[in-house]
């Protein structure tokens, strides 16, 4: 900690520097995030309105009943819960697939993953805007060629929004599952995969006793990080379809901001950000436990 | 045989690049084309371009664009300042002095991790008390907030694997810490320091859900911005395209020309977070 007590100092250094290194940090961190905290404890403890933002009532756990009772929450939870595991699976295997098939391509031109990494440097917001102007009904590519081959319902409407923001998020982001995983798969010894073809192994037997063993950690690190990304997702889809039809595509992002901006029921919006703060506290516990035992066994 | 399998490849390659890009590709087609082949049926794709929706945006006084623009780029230059700042003398201090190692540097590293949405309403009700609403210095600090566990990962990985030695000759000669920091540190992090800054960039640019929450006119960021032109300017697609353009470019170019760096950056920093 940025004390000056000087208990374990190294000789060079000064009495102060640790207070001038680290106490901007620690003065940042305390105001933007201690507030916060404060505030979302008590917030989600007290009735409260935007007229009296500084005179809460204590009411206890009741915004939390209010939130667990409420079924839009439970559908929140369950499209998050979701479109999370599909659009990581989704990625993991394309993502994977696209490294086995263009690693010796990318191997010798590096510059080729420029163009594969693009999607990734484009705000989801803004691709969500593009999207609307593709699947817009009148000037859209999409609805055109869909009506060339005689599809004519809306990729938006209740029967296909889910798949249509899923399908978003996987093609913006199975970059990053490429890049993760064919770092790993560069790192696989050449030799092994040389020895087990001398021994007279197919390709097949290859992937199956060698690289699938070898990419397993790859695959686990990249699917988390994939999984709490997409599970905590607000752009696209609340610039595509603002959580409907209905609540049909609504994440648990977009009802907590439709609960405090929309319906201004503060209390419960902050309950349930409180929920989400220790569901994902838990969550990260767990998989990080999973993980290291994983990668020691 | 061996000749056909790199084919294949290639246009394995091509059709993954034209997939993924196939958003700004059309956004792009849809900028320069007029507003009678945007209206065309079947889509064209071969058409005289014009140029005449990005003179539009930039200089229709009705639009606010330039302003947004503007905002954006004052917001991620300050965002990504003020995480340099901050955390290049912490990441020090982690480093090399063994100072909150175990204390401040998981907080940090683990907000990464956490939902943004946490902190949405507690932010908007700070800034309310603040004066901070709608203001560009209130979303540089939340930039700042969000680039920040990214910064303190490199810089730290990357002070720690700096031989001690180097420093250690100034420290005999006497030299203070800011001495060290200031002519021998940063002068050989200067690689890291710019994958940092590029990435802070690109992070704070895209940012959306704060922009959305914490601006109402003057502080309206291009994300938030953009998604303005769909309710007022329904109809007007090519205007809106070219606004789009102009919003994705500067990432886009960055990412290009730096992509070396920050293919591992971003590995880095989502892995270790």
């Amino acid at each position: 900690m940025a004390s000056a007590a000087g208990i374990g100092r190294r000789p060079y250094e000064g009495r102060w520097d640790g207070l001038w290194l680290l106490g901007p940090l620690l003065l940042f961190l305390a105001l933007l995030l201690g507030f916060p905290a404060v505030a979302n404890l008590v917030y989600s403890l007290s009735e409260v309105r935007f007229t009296g933002l500084w005179s809460p009532r204590w009411v206890g756990l009741d915004n939390y009943a209010t939130v667990l009772a409420d079924p839009a929450f439970w559908g929140a939870v369950g499209f998050s819960a979701r479109f999370a595991v599909v659009v990581t699976v989704a990625q993991l295997l394309l993502g994977f697939a696209l490294v086995l098939a263009l690693d010796p391509l990318i191997a010798k031109r590096r510059w080729l993953m420029a163009f594969l990494l693009l999607p990734m440097m484009v705000s989801p917001a803004l691709l969500g805007v593009m999207y609307r102007l593709m699947l817009n009904d009148f000037v859209g590519v999409i609805p055109q060629y869909l009506q060339l081959v005689g599809f004519s319902g809306n990729l938006l409407d209740a029967d296909w929004a889910f798949t249509t923001v899923a399908v978003i998020e996987v093609l913006q982001w199975t970059p990053f599952a490429v890049l993760a995983l064919l770092t790993a798969y560069q790192a696989i010894p050449g030799e092994l995969v040389e020895a087990a073809r001398i021994d007279g192994a197919g390709s097949w037997s290859v992937f199956r006793r060698i690289t699938l063993p070898l990419m397993v950690p790859a695959l686990a690190i990249t699917g988390f990080i994939r999984f709490i990304d997409s599970f905590r997702v607000f752009d696209h889809i609340y610039v595509l379809t603002g959580g409907g039809p209905g609540t049909l595509t609504q994440s648990l992002s977009i009802y907590i901001y439709r609960t405090f901006f929309q319906q201004e029921r503060i209390g419960p919006a902050v309950a349930a950000s409180m929920l989400l703060l220790l569901a994902s506290i838990v969550v990260l516990r767990l998989l990080m436990a999973q993980m290291l035992r994983g990668s020691r066994g | 045989m061996t000749r056909l399998v790199a084919g294949l490849r290639w246009v394995v390659f091509l059709l993954a690049v034209l997939i993924l890009n196939i958003p700004v590709i059309v956004t792009l087609l849809t900028s320069l084309k007029t507003t009678l082949d945007i209206n065309a049926y079947p889509p064209v794709w071969l058409f005289a371009p014009t140029l005449e929706h990005y003179g539009t945006v930039l200089t229709d006084p009705a639009l606010d664009f330039p302003r947004y623009l503007m905002n954006s780029t004052v917001i991620a230059l300050g965002g990504t300042v003020l995480a340099l700042g901050l955390g290049v003398p912490a990441a020090y201090a982690m480093a090399k002095l063994g100072k909150g190692t175990t204390t401040i540097l998981p907080v940090v590293t683990n907000l990464r991790a956490l939902p943004l949405v946490i902190f949405a309403i507690p932010f908007y009700l700070l800034y309310q008390a603040l004066g901070l609403l709608d203001t560009r210095l209130g979303l540089a600090l939340i930039s700042c907030i969000i680039n920040l566990p990214l910064a303190l990962i490199l810089l730290v990985g990357f002070l720690q694997d700096l031989p001690q030695e180097i420093e250690e000759a100034a420290r005999v000669d006497g030299a203070s810490t800011f001495a060290v920091l200031r002519h021998i540190v940063l002068p050989l992090a200067r690689p890291v320091l710019v994958a940092v800054a590029i990435l802070s960039f690109i992070y704070s640019w895209n940012e959306f859900l704060f922009g959305l929450i914490l601006s109402t006119r003057n502080a309206v960021p291009v994300t938030v911005g953009a998604t303005f032109f769909i309710t007022s300017w329904g109809v007007k697609w090519g205007a809106t395209a070219a606004a789009m353009m102009l919003s994705v470019l500067p990432p886009l170019l960055l990412g290009l020309v730096s992509y070396r760096y920050l293919g591992r950056a971003m590995l880095a920093g989502a892995v270790k977070g």
